[in-house]
């Protein structure tokens, strides 16, 4: 191997890279956009539900348990229905996606000190709004109700007697719940892997287009040092990208980082190495730049979402699972969440970089196997 | 060392259904410049890949540069040039950054890549385009950058896969201008064209056509070999005349050139032939006289015979 032939390619590279002011603009502009998109736009904190409101009791307990819902913020009372068919109307048309019905005779049943029924309706059709629409106004049915058991005991001049189990919660490392902080990290790995993975398939592909690839057949040069010296310029494009999203992360979105940066950039060249492999490995099947573009994008959308990096990878079906433990972002995601907000050290990653370097060889032997100098 | 610096023994590429090249065989000797004629879709490409070392033979052997091709291919790609039609040149890279390039993969050194570039400057005209993209320089001028690129490394043999295809005739006979001094100074080169004019410029000449070698030798044997007599002459109603010559057993080819038409006969006299027939149907000759048999006449002879016989 020489080093003189690697650096004449990397340097080429650079050149061409410098001359393609789009591309080399898109890799600096599409990191900062996405990071826009994503930490202001994604929010998947349910908040400001959509409510509407049968009450056919009219009493004052059942106005008062609205009052309580719509004071959690979590409901946001957009009208009053008359009937059963009205609140049907309003969540098919989407008016509304929470309606709480209130029986008659709510009221009397509070005061009398019968168990007193109350009804909530949840559209289904959007799942993550069902857990917490329920989850909220079942905890506040409960709170009411031990509210009103205490008052009726402290009425008859009983004391109320303690919970026999007090839960106190407490969230580590994100504590507001903030999406941005948990979004922020993993979107490096998402933006490595779109632009690591097309920039080397067309790199290569794009020789192979306009002939020169053949010209390079037939030099002396050989496949390591084409494909060392071609990957070389966008490794450095990595980085930058890299630093761009956590920096910008961390001023505009307070997203923390915790941890060692040091064991994070180290980490992540194992990462953009595993990317650039499997791009090269696209580059050998693909003949043109557009068939390379397509694969990189079908490569992409199974890493946003079978990766962790929107879905929790732990509630994913087993075979999805060892499906996910075969991509490159599945394990860097652990790594950069882990880093940047819990602050993991070494022993904590290990794991995730063995399974990042095996999937690295793999990728690179597919890829030197099938990169061969040869036509035809 | 043998003084053939080229073999080809039988040499063939199937890919997959398709015989691209069926059965090629020749020498090529030190310091000649070597033509490989063909028309396109003979297997011209095909064949100098394989002698490249890029492509695998399905069949037969070759050597270059004393290598065997299918088991020593990169001792053969540091000792040879190589320029294809497209002129693959980077199209967003300047002349200078093109040579630097091609210099930094051939692993020239520091020294002699500073001499060698500006020899190539100057030998080409190129200095006052060195800070050019290649992408925007004429047909003629890319060709030169890319010529220029092929000989940096100074390789004693030289590919040429149709260098000249698409270039104005200008550019294309300063283009063998500078091939005949590479030859002079002791380059090797082999040259794929489909241009007659190219062929008679070589020292000597294979023809290909359908995946096999239909003839070797100098311009001269080749057309020898081939028995052609040939004669130019004025005649009335010419499209006529040349439908009368076609339909005579013993002529080879008609043509037209102009007011001319240029009829050619295998191993008889083209002039007695000529006249006989035509005046057997009454049409008047006017000048009428023996011309050299050129290589494009020997080339499309062999060609309509070989393209009857396999019909």
């Amino acid at each position: 191997m020489s080093l003189g032939r690697l650096l004449a390619v990397a340097r080429k590279e650079l050149l061409q890279l410098r001359r393609d002011r789009l591309t080399l603009a898109m890799m600096a502009v599409l990191p900062v956009v996405q990071l826009l998109l994503f930490g202001y736009a994604i929010n998947t904190d349910v908040r400001h539900t959509p409510t509407v409101v049968l009450d056919d009791d009219h009493g004052a307990r059942g106005r008062s348990f609205v009052r309580s819902m719509e004071a959690t913020g979590f409901y946001d009372i957009v009208g009053h229905v008359r009937d059963h068919g009205e609140l049907a109307t309003a969540l098919r048309a989407g008016r509304a996606k929470v309606g709480v019905v209130i029986p008659a005779g709510f009221g009397a049943d509070v005061a009398r000190g019968t168990p007193a029924r109350l009804q909530l309706i949840v559209d289904g059709s959007d799942p993550q709004t069902v857990a917490s629409a329920t989850n909220t106004a079942a905890s506040l049915a409960a709170s009411w109700g031990s509210d009103l058991a205490v008052e009726r005991l402290q009425r008859q001049g009983m004391r109320a007697p303690a919970p026999a189990i007090r839960l106190e919660p407490l969230t580590w490392y994100n504590p507001d719940l903030r999406t941005a902080t948990f979004i922020v990290p993993g979107l490096v790995g998402v933006i490595l892997t779109m632009t690591m993975v097309m920039l080397t398939a067309m790199a290569i592909t794009r020789e192979r287009e306009r002939g020169t690839l053949e010209q390079l057949i037939v030099s002396p040069v050989r496949p390591i040092e084409l494909v060392a010296g071609k990957i070389l310029p966008y490794i450095l494009i990595g980085y930058v990208q890299m630093s761009l999203v956590l920096g910008v992360g961390h001023l505009a979105f307070h997203v923390p980082i915790v941890g060692s940066l040091a064991l994070l950039y180290a980490l992540a060249a194992l990462f953009i190495a595993a990317n650039l492999a499997l791009g090269l490995t696209f580059s050998t099947v693909a003949q043109t730049q557009q068939q390379a573009m397509q694969m990189s994008f079908f490569f992409l959308l199974p890493n946003i979402l079978l990766s962790g990096f929107m879905f929790p990878w732990e509630a994913m079906p087993r075979p999805v699972q060892m499906l996910s433990q075969a991509l490159p972002l599945t394990h860097f995601l652990r790594i950069v969440r882990g880093i940047t907000l819990k602050g993991a050290t070494w022993p904590e990653v290990r794991v995730e970089v063995l399974w990042l370097a095996g999937v690295l060889a793999w990728f690179t032997l597919v890829a030197s196997v099938r990169f061969r100098k040869k036509l035809g | 060392m043998s003084d053939d610096i080229i073999v080809a023994e039988g040499l063939a590429r199937s890919f997959g259904e398709l015989v691209a090249v069926r059965d090629v065989s020749f020498r090529v000797r030190r310091g000649e410049i070597f033509g490989v004629l063909g028309p396109n879709g003979a297997g011209k490409s095909t064949t100098i890949r394989m002698l490249c070392g890029i492509l695998d033979p399905t069949g037969g052997r070759g050597t270059v540069v004393g290598h065997d091709i299918a088991k020593e291919p990169e001792a053969i790609k540091a000792r040879i040039g190589y320029m294809t039609q497209r002129f693959s040149l980077y199209e967003d890279l300047s002349v200078r950054e093109n040579l630097d390039f091609y210099a930094g993969i051939y692993g020239l050194s520091r020294a002699r890549r500073t001499a060698r570039i500006d020899e190539v400057l100057d030998r080409t005209g190129l200095r006052a385009r060195t800070k050019q993209l290649s992408g925007t320089l004429s047909g003629g001028w890319k060709q030169r950058v890319a010529l220029a690129c092929a000989t940096l490394h100074e390789p004693p043999l030289l590919f040429l896969d149709e260098p000249t295809a698409g270039v104005d005739p200008v550019s294309r006979r300063d283009f063998w201008e500078q091939i005949h001094r590479l030859a002079a100074a002791g380059t090797t080169v082999l040259v794929t064209t489909h241009y007659m004019d190219e062929a008679e410029r070589c020292h000597r000449l294979s023809f290909i056509f359908r995946g096999a070698v239909l003839d070797v030798g100098t311009p001269d044997e080749i057309v020898e070999r081939r028995g052609l007599d040939v004669c130019e002459m004025r005649v009335d109603e010419a499209t006529r005349a040349a439908d009368l010559l076609r339909a005579a057993p013993e002529v080879d080819e008609v043509a037209h050139y102009g007011h001319v038409i240029r009829v050619s006969v295998r191993n008889a006299d083209a002039v007695a032939v000529a006249r006989r027939t035509l005046d057997a149907a009454g049409l008047a000759i006017g000048r009428c006289e023996r011309a050299r048999a050129t290589v494009e006449d020997a080339f499309v002879s062999m060609v309509r015979e070989e393209g009857a016989a396999r019909a």
